[in-house]
């Protein structure tokens, strides 16, 4: 069986990590030795992308309006191109949600639609083909140091991640050509790595303070369950933010126009990046913003860079109490607090989160890379080496329709253990309505326009019929990864309606399918063959089965059916040692429905045999 | 009905997950069958959540992720069904709810009907949220409205303590076969619908206090 690995889809950086003989294991880049691949993507006109450290050092060449002076290696002075940062910040979004400071960054993004595109010479990139490009390299690292296919992943998000963020992480997963198994929710596998490593049991509260988003939840670790009773957070609000505040201080000094100028604008983030980073070791140090014809400099206490990063951080501890009223639980009740991303390195985080929960958060597993422990913890109970360990885990915000006077009926409400559903009954308003519409909403605002629009879908056609006489059933199943699916039942006659989904955002299956054919590199040929292993295993299934019940029933075919079928088994057998993934497909599909009838006479054959025998017994 | 399991296509009785190979079986059941526990109200939520975990290792989705899709679909099924049918069954209120739509009684979804009982206490609260979100009181007199707000709410949770208590000895009382089912459910749907009520009252008295940064 397929190794599965785990993932953590950083907004500053990514990992990449395996369980091997019982424990999780990091791995690093052979050639650099790197455990952490910058979250940074060079995408140029021609062709070239570069991700991490080498995307890195294009940065102050690309990014500009037109023209730097200093040309490097390999670089045309007419060379075009962007260098993403943080491109997790723009996952599953419609241009329009996309925060204010993230809108500035790029000159080349485009925030007028559904999807934010950026664009590069006659190019565009959509952010899941961005994260992809991240997870092909840390696929790259991943089979080169172990020698394995990296095929099957699981990959972390943000716990408050709605469905469209999700849905977009699943997407970059299959661009890379990469089956995403599982998404598993950052704090959870956090949770999971230290559930290994030292915890017993008890009540732990996961706070998560990446460089994009924050996450707290609340978890119950008893016997190897690991049970989530709430989760709350912010997927905006991270270290980057500090960062922002910091560049602020040297920007005010400058004019307006360099303000503006965006190539000023990123590298001022980039030194007050580094400079809060080297306060939590030191009291005091210096930035300096050097700038083609001026230097801005500007020396930063600890004291000062709290004070800015103070309300922040309040933001953070709001929503551990509003996990904590969700789950009914006081601080006082906590049992142990665990620090996880590269922001809870801050003095100034420590110190407020001890002082909420009352005690000394740990921090022994590294803040950056216990996500990715984790994500390859789930990894392993997946592949059933775990014995009894299982994780339960949450929807983070409630799902609801829109109703009568554009009120939002929640019908699942948020922190529901997933995998959860529930159902709804609809019929036709009006007489001989054709079609029902649907409006899916996330969020917990009592109106429908002050929710997030998950998709509409049109339920039908429905047969012809008086207003209310219609019944159908549809049935709204979030799965193990958090993400609504939609299935439609009409009740009288037990046939599964069709559901034609418009999701409000992200990118829809005929713009992955095309992603998929423009596939930039090797990518594209990794993928057919992976598509085409699994027809041939989807093949393999039905025959098996199908062996089976011509052993056990065959008694109820007449003999032309039953050479019929054993035809049309044979030619699917021969297309299951070929390469023809089309033509698998087709005869799979084929197969399904002419063993259809057979399948109702077994039933009904064992119905009847069920009811004899009870008839029987009773008599006795 | 019996249903066909999905990996050993074997005819099972409606159950949770097959006893011949052990998948997990997309089948409709009700609450308590999914536990496998008997059909009374007086439950102990301790035993519910053993249950709960135990049938959740057996049949939850990360133990069929190797699976073929229609192992992994049922496994989804039976999960969202064991999901839902703890959460309805662990808390004493929605549980009742269940109970009644099992026996085919239901309690409207929005209740308007103000139990009589209430009406006069109902009436005094929203008066006094009234008065705070309209901020006509000034001085002296806000504060009076402020305490009687606040005051209100430990009113309504103390309301609610003996409600619940009262559900208790509902369902003790059933399970105990004391009075007829009629009356009973008569019973039932009065606490409930009080439940429903002052719960309502808490949500809104709770949003006003938050308003006023009052707790």
């Amino acid at each position: 069986m397929a190794v599965i690995f785990g993932i953590d889809l950083g907004t500053t950086n990514s990992l990449i990590a395996v369980m091997e003989e019982g424990r999780p294991r990091i791995i690093a880049d052979p050639k650099s030795g790197d455990t952490m691949l910058p979250s940074v993507v060079a995408l140029l006109a021609n062709g070239r992308v570069e991700v991490g450290k080498s995307a890195i050092e294009l940065e102050p060449h690309l990014n500009v309006e037109r023209g730097g002076t200093i040309v490097p290696a390999g670089l045309g002075r007419d060379d075009e191109g962007v260098v993403v940062r943080s491109v997790k910040r723009y996952m599953g979004l419609g241009g329009d949600e996309v925060a204010q400071e993230d809108r500035h960054r790029y000159a080349f993004a485009d925030f007028g639609g559904p999807v934010v595109r950026f664009k590069v010479g006659q190019r565009t990139f959509t952010p899941p083909q961005i994260s992809a490009e991240i997870l092909r390299t840390l696929k790259g690292w991943g089979e080169a140091a172990t020698g394995e296919k990296v095929e099957r992943v699981v990959i972390t998000v943000p716990a408050y991640f709605n469905d469209g963020q999700r849905q977009a992480t699943k997407d970059a997963g299959r661009l890379a050509g990469l089956e995403v198994v599982r998404l598993v929710n950052e704090p959870t596998a956090a949770s999971l790595a230290y559930g290994l490593h030292s915890m017993a049991s008890g009540r732990v509260a996961v706070y998560d303070f990446g460089g994009g988003t924050f996450d707290i939840s609340i978890l119950n670790v008893k016997e190897g369950i690991f049970e989530v009773l709430a989760t709350s957070g912010d997927t905006h609000l991270g270290g980057d933010d500090i960062d922002l505040a910091v560049a602020n201080l040297m920007l005010n000094q400058l004019p307006e126009e360099l303000r503006r100028n965006r190539q000023v604008w990123n590298t001022a983030r980039q030194v007050a990046e580094a400079a809060k980073k080297r306060l939590s070791a030191e009291v005091e140090t210096g930035m300096e913003l050097r700038l083609p014809h001026l230097t801005v400099s500007r020396l930063l206490s600890r004291q000062e860079l709290e004070e800015l990063a103070q309300p922040l951080v309040t933001r953070t501890i709001d929503c551990c109490a509003r996990a904590l009223k969700d789950a009914n639980l006081t601080p006082a009740e906590i049992d142990a607090v665990v620090l996880v991303g590269g922001s809870t390195r801050m003095p100034l985080v420590r110190r407020r989160v001890q002082s909420f929960f009352d005690r000394e958060p740990l921090c022994s597993l590294d803040p950056d890379e216990v996500v990715a422990l984790g994500a390859s913890v789930q990894a392993g109970v997946l592949m059933g080496k775990s014995g009894d360990m299982l994780l339960l885990d949450v929807v983070p915000l409630s799902l609801g329709i829109e109703s009568m006077g554009g009120v939002m009926e929640r019908i699942i409400h948020r922190n529901t253990t997933i995998p959860t559903s529930a159902c709804e009954r609809f019929t036709n308003a009006v007489d001989n309505q054709t079609h029902v519409d649907i409006h899916v909403l996330q969020g917990e605002r009592e109106l429908a326009k002050d929710c997030r629009s998950l998709a509409r879908f049109k339920l039908g056609p429905i047969e012809p019929q008086p207003a209310g006489m219609a019944r159908i059933e549809v049935t709204f199943l979030i799965d193990a990864n958090g993400i609504l699916n939609v299935t439609a039942r009409d009740e009288r006659t037990g046939r599964e309606h069709s559901i034609d989904v418009k999701p409000s955002y992200g990118l829809t299956d005929e713009e992955i399918e095309r992603m998929l054919e423009e596939a930039i590199d090797l990518g594209e040929e990794d993928l057919t063959q992976r598509l085409l292993i699994q027809a041939r295993n989807d093949a393999a299934a039905i025959l098996a089965a199908l062996s089976k019940q011509l052993n056990e029933y065959g008694a109820l075919l007449d003999q032309a059916e039953r050479d019929a079928i054993q035809a049309l088994a044979a030619r699917l057998e021969t297309a299951r040692q070929s390469n023809d993934r089309e033509l698998i497909a087709s005869l799979v599909e084929q197969l399904n429905e002419m063993t259809t009838p057979f399948a109702h006479r077994i039933m009904d054959e064992a119905i009847k045999a069920a009811l004899e025998k009870r008839t029987v017994e009773e008599v006795s | 009905m019996q249903a066909r399991c999905p990996s050993c296509a074997r005819l099972q009785q409606p159950r949770l997950f097959c006893s011949d190979c052990g998948a997990p079986l997309a089948v409709e059941l009700d609450y308590f069958d999914v536990l496998g526990i008997p059909r009374q109200l007086t439950l102990d939520p301790a035993q519910l959540e053993a249950l709960y975990h135990d049938l959740g290792r057996r049949v939850h989705p990360d133990r069929f992720a190797n699976q073929p899709a229609p192992v992994r679909n049922a496994s989804l099924a039976a999960t969202a069904l064991l999901t839902r049918a703890f959460r309805t069954l662990r808390d004493p209120f929605s549980r009742g709810l269940y109970w009644l739509e099992l026996h085919g009684e239901k309690l409207a979804r929005d209740n308007k009907e103000v139990p009589p009982e209430l009406a006069e206490f109902i009436f005094e609260v929203q008066e006094s949220l009234a008065e705070l979100q309209a901020g006509q009181v000034d001085g002296n007199d806000s504060d009076h409205v402020k305490k009687r707000v606040l005051s209100a709410k430990s009113d309504i949770q103390s309301l609610l303590k003996n409600a619940f208590a009262q559900l208790d000895q509902n369902y003790a009382d059933w399970d105990n076969r004391v009075n007829h089912q009629a009356d009973l459910i008569v019973k039932l749907k009065s606490v409930l619908s009080r439940i429903a009520y002052l719960r309502t009252l808490e949500r809104d008295v709770g949003r006003v206090l938050e308003q006023h940064d009052l707790r």
